[in-house]
């Protein structure tokens, strides 16, 4: 059973390479993508389980679980999926070369749930690899000089932050009592004799899984490769897979070192300043930058550093806030991507001043690109507004006046730059003045509904937080 | 009962907005019908919840902290004002908007505003105010930019920017007062201020201050009063009117929920709001003095006016336990005003039709003067808003001066220096003088001057009955009001003043020699302006014309002088350190680069890269292409092999 979400896109994905007509093969990816988003929502319900694949040495072994942690992200990752792959069918049929996109898009999936199941660092290692070298070629679609370029730094940086990460798990593997991942940490009683030895490992990891997450010093690669990639890759790769890095640190963080083990030290407070600063540099680049999704992706980089903040913290306020950060911030940013998608796609316009008029032109659109950036600055009622709320007052709460009245200045401040880079866009889309009189060109359904989708969830689980805040409190409740 | 109406209150014009798009395509009558029945029915909702007994209603976990309302004396005062303005702009809309194609965009956001602000006036906690007030900032921001006229973008690009940033700031009062109080709900946090140890008042200032930022811009405040003076003249006169007389108010009432609540004795609050307030009223007065447009000057004075307001803020929290007359001058000041407001803003949108949607005084000049009716009106605004006793706004002022009078014998008894409120008051007397100065400028210029050579007198069918009934029903209460004080508008104040925990106070004898004295000074002054700086520099003869000359140097504005400026530097300096710090890894893969693939080529990688990435040039010949990403299919698919072996072994 655990295995049907792993195995079946990726098997599935290269099957999808060989279908030539574009009815069957879309058919095919949305079966595909259905299926394995139901298997993983069945996985959610049923109570844990558990494999193991093969044992490489001892006690290291290749498996797979079902755990809280799993499920919420198993969970989220399927709730993307479908809506953006219906998305991209006609999406892509203007970017050529479907067939490449179609399966790699489907394989990616596949790799994600095994990312989200892996039970042990290793294999979690191997999937996390995986996706960086299957995601790829959904970078470089265009084949352009600059998509290659782009390719190849997305690849390096992942590649060597995961680097990092694995040259840390050498270090800490000795102190480790299971080898599995334990909810709370999984620190031998006698690692705290090693304790700055560790703390340096663990900063080293976080810094290397950092990477996919966008985080500072690696960041990088995100306004590389955002850009370049077609719209529904940008989707996921700014929605899902930049949270692959989240999940990561979360299982370093949380499930191999344990909050208790790290808290109040050097290395936290040097990690928190490192998100702090990527949250406000991301959101300043994003300020002066002129490309639409270039914009969008510098966004990205501030917004997931919101996460890692409230994890980094180490309690369970600040574990709430970020999860629900992941979850709001994948909505609102894959309803921005899509729009942005569409926008380029009927007009052709990629700079930010050649959108005067784009809300009279596409209305459904822009209605969901601004109900999405209300929702990522943080106006209520749309769910963004209520993580940030809960990871401020978190931050607060700590006691530790870096953390609070730090982390609550840089959180607004971010807040007012990223209503600097989004409004103005929203603006001048609507209210372009009485001399534009543009014609409507909306996109069709396809690419409309997923976008409302997002949206109206984006709006309704502002409305309604309790939803996703009982599973994060659930999950809070299980690592400390 | 009571639960279900408040609710109602605040939902039914959230959810009644999404009909106006489906109504204007069965029929534009249908949709102008509609959005005066919704407000109708809004006011009878509210005047029911003033006349029910207090309640409170909560909707749990809604937001995440959950929405909380409660109604009862100052908040449903508040609300019924609202309604009823709502009603009364309801009215000329028809009329106002018929030249004008995409009114539905502006009538939708219209109904969205009226929810949200009953929403931030019937809160029961920080937190419901705060989400209504939000929604209330974006969705009244349409109102400003819908002209689309490039002075109305660049009005309502100010209007948005103070609104976040406002927003924000209040957000972070909200997480301070949440930190340490640990509830936002008004009642308990009074209690819990109370016993806020000694080393945490500090914060508790923080914390207000941050509220008073937040509030003070909505309510246009010193210094973020700057989006004021451009958006109500350049918004729509029935959203003008609502912007001026109850938009504002809702930051007024924010303000004066941190000040009775949570800083009732601080000193160092009072002292700001003070300070603040002061500077606001003359300021706002002195603009509007200058100001040659006549909706400009109707929105300067709105600033003047908040400031008066404010004054009386401060002056309860002095007071301390005898607050009654600055409580009541509060509460009286607000009612009047948004009354007043209403019935000047409605003619000046009646003006600006009959001018071909000019505003400028040299050219409306005259346009009253065959105009008995709009006369009227418009002279008991005036009279009313310069405190001309007899009229509405007399009452209020003589109860906010009595206030900062009664103060001064406070300190002046203990023996301690009353200079400051002695500056205070006087500055208060002459910025009652400058109102009756720019009213009287207004006044005169509209409504006795000679139409300017070539202008038409205006048809004598120039205003809709439902704009009479406007104006007649909102003159009315202002007349009533005024000329029965003690009937009407202190039974009002009493009511009202038990949310802001107002003493007992006695009654005032308005009309006695020395209440009669504070006023008079006030236009004795107001006189003393118009005939020396109004007639001499502000009103030139030129030929046997009139004419008002601009005399304000453009440049003296405080945004292009100071914010625009500071801001560029502060993103630029922002956006550098950014651009540095975010290069530092992109540079050492850049020397990396440099040293391992230029020093020696071909060694590491291959020089060329062409087929990277290029799968679509090579011809495919089954499983063995050139092509990069094709290895990395393959390489997926030997891990994949990999995982299906170890399954069966």
């Amino acid at each position: 059973m655990l295995l049907v979400p792993v195995l079946l896109p990726i098997i599935g994905g290269i099957f999808v390479f060989r279908q030539k007509t574009e009815k069957t093969r879309n058919r095919m990816v949305l079966w595909l993508s259905g299926v394995t988003a139901v298997c993983a929502v069945i996985l959610c319900v049923l109570p844990e389980q558990s494999m193991d694949l093969l044992t490489i040495e001892g006690s290291l072994r290749l498996g797979l679980r079902s755990d809280a942690l799993s499920k919420f992200f198993m969970a989220l990752i399927s709730l993307i999926w479908v809506p953006v792959s219906v998305f991209s069918f006609p999406y892509i049929r203007h970017a050529e070369h479907e067939q490449q996109f179609e399966g790699f898009y489907t394989m990616t999936l596949g790799i994600l749930m095994g990312l989200a199941l892996a039970k042990n660092f290793v294999t979690m290692y191997m999937f996390f690899e995986m996706m960086s070298l299957i995601t790829m070629p959904l970078v470089l679609h265009n084949a352009t000089p600059t998509a290659r370029r782009a390719g190849f730094k997305y690849l390096g940086y992942s590649v060597f932050g995961a680097g990092m990460a694995l040259a840390g798990f050498f270090f800490v593997w000795p102190h480790l009592a299971v080898s599995n991942f334990l909810a709370g940490g999984a620190l031998l009683s006698s690692a705290a004799e090693h304790r700055d030895e560790l703390l340096f490992v663990w900063l080293v990891m976080i810094v290397g899984f950092g990477a996919k997450a966008g985080m500072m010093p690696m960041q990088s690669w995100l306004p590389s490769a955002h850009p370049v990639a077609p719209a529904p890759a940008s989707a996921v790769l700014s929605g899902v897979i930049t949270k692959g890095g989240v999940l990561a640190i979360i299982r370093v963080t949380y499930y191999m070192f344990g909050p208790a083990f790290l808290a109040d030290s050097w290395a936290q407070e040097t990690l928190v300043i490192l998100a702090l600063g990527t949250v406000f540099i991301g959101s300043m680049l994003a300020l002066r930058e002129q490309q639409f999704k270039k914009r969008l992706a510098y966004s990205t980089v501030s917004q997931i550093s919101y996460a890692l903040f409230g994890l980094l913290l180490l309690t369970p306020e600040g574990f709430e806030g970020a999860m629900l950060q992941i979850v709001f911030h994948a909505l609102a940013k894959d309803t921005l991507f899509l729009a942005a998608g569409a926008v380029i796609l009927s007009t052709n316009c990629t700079r930010v001043d050649q959108l005067r008029g784009i809300g009279r032109r596409m209305p459904v659109t822009m209605g969901c690109f601004t109900v999405a950036a209300l929702s990522l600055i943080g106006i209520p009622p749309m769910s963004g507004f209520f993580s940030k709320w809960v990871l401020a007052t978190g931050a607060l709460a700590t006691g530790n006046p870096l953390f609070g009245w730090g982390g609550v200045a840089v959180l607004i401040l971010s807040a007012l730059l990223t209503a600097g880079y989004l409004l103005p866009i929203v603006s001048a889309g609507f209210f372009p003045g009485s001399d534009n009189i543009p014609d409507q060109r909306e996109v069709g359904p396809q690419m409309t509904v997923p976008m409302m989708i997002f949206a109206g969830l984006a709006l309704v689980l502002g409305v309604f937080p309790q939803w996703v805040m009982h599973a994060a409190q659930a999950l809070a409740k299980l690592v400390f | 009962m009571t639960k279900a109406l408040m609710l109602l209150a605040v939902f039914l014009p959230i959810a009644a907005a999404w009909f106006i798009y489906p109504l204007r395509r069965r029929d534009r009558e249908y949709r102008n019908l509609y959005i005066r029945i919704i407000p109708g029915i809004e006011l009878a909702i509210a005047l029911l919840l003033a006349l029910l007994p207090r309640g409170t209603a909560s909707l749990p976990e809604v937001c995440g902290l959950g929405l909380h309302f409660a109604t009862g004396s100052f908040q449903s005062m508040l609300a019924v004002i609202a309604a009823f303005l709502w009603m009364m702009t309801a009215l000329p809309c028809r009329e106002y908007f018929e030249a004008y194609t995409n009114s539905n965009r502006f009538y939708f956001y219209w109904l969205l505003t009226l929810g949200a602000l009953m929403g931030v006036f019937l809160a029961a906690d920080l937190f419901t105010l705060f989400v209504f007030f939000e929604m209330m900032s974006f969705t009244s921001w349409v109102w400003v930019a819908w002209p689309e006229t490039p002075k109305a973008l660049d009005a309502a690009k100010t209007y948005l920017a103070v609104a976040v940033f406002g927003g924000m700031v209040l957000l972070v009062g909200l997480f301070v007062l949440q930190h340490l109080l640990g509830t936002l709900r008004f009642t308990e946090m009074a209690a819990l201020a109370k016993i806020l140890p000694e080393e945490k008042r500090d914060q508790l200032l923080i914390g207000g201050i941050c509220c008073l930022v937040g509030f003070g811009a909505k309510a246009g405040m010193f210094p973020l009063h700057i989006w004021l003076p451009k958006a109500h003249p350049v918004a729509p006169a029935p959203a003008s009117a609502l912007l001026s007389g109850i938009l504002t108010k809702s930051g007024v009432f924010g303000i004066l929920v941190v000040a009775r609540y949570l800083l009732w004795n601080d000193v160092r609050w009072n002292e700001t709001v003070l300070l603040l307030g002061t500077i606001t009223m003359v300021l706002g007065a002195v603009l509007a003095l200058f100001s040659i447009d006549l909706k400009r000057t109707l929105a300067c004075s709105s600033m003047s006016q908040i400031g008066f307001i404010l004054l009386g803020v401060a002056m309860q929290g002095y007071l301390g336990e005898e607050n009654a007359l600055a409580a009541w001058g509060t509460v009286l000041h607000m009612l009047n005003h948004s009354l007043i407001k209403l019935v000047l803003f409605v003619a000046a949108g009646v003006i600006y039709l009959g001018n071909h949607h000019q505003l400028d005084l040299n050219v409306i000049r005259g346009y009253g003067r065959n105009k008995p009716f709009l006369k009227t009106v418009f002279f008991i605004g005036a009279a009313s808003i310069a405190g001309i006793p007899g009229f509405s706004g007399y009452v209020s002022k003589t109860l906010l001066h009595e206030s900062i009078v009664e103060y001064i014998h406070e300190l002046l008894q203990s023996g301690e220096n009353a200079l400051p409120f002695e500056v205070v008051e006087w500055l208060f007397l002459i910025s009652g003088g400058l109102t009756l100065a720019y009213m009287t400028k207004l006044f005169i210029c509209i409504f006795v001057e000679q139409r300017p050579a070539g202008a038409s007198a205006g048809v004598q069918e120039y205003l809709s009955p439902a704009t009479r009934v406007a104006l007649t029903l909102g003159a009315t209460a202002m007349g009533v009001l005024g000329l029965t004080p003690g009937l009407t508008m202190e039974p009002i104040a009493r009511w009202a003043g038990i949310f802001l925990w107002a003493g007992e106070g006695h009654a005032v004898h308005y009309f006695a020699l020395v209440n009669l004295k504070g006023a008079l000074v006030s236009i004795a002054i107001g006189i003393g302006i118009y005939a020396m700086v109004v007639c001499t520099a502000l009103r030139r003869r030129k030929g046997s014309e009139v004419v008002y000359p601009d005399l304000w140097p453009e440049k003296l504005d405080l945004e292009t002088l100071l914010y625009r400026p500071v801001l560029r530097a502060l993103s630029f300096l922002g956006a550098l350190c950014a651009r540095i710090v975010a290069s530092v890894g992109d540079f050492i893969v850049f020397l990396g680069e440099k040293l391992l693939f230029l020093r020696a080529p071909g060694i590491f990688v291959p020089k060329r890269t062409e087929n990277f990435g290029a799968y679509e040039k090579k011809p495919r010949r089954l499983l063995i292409t050139e092509a990069f990403s094709f290895d990395l299919l393959l390489a997926g698919g030997g891990l994949l092999f990999l995982l299906v072996y170890i399954l069966f072994a």
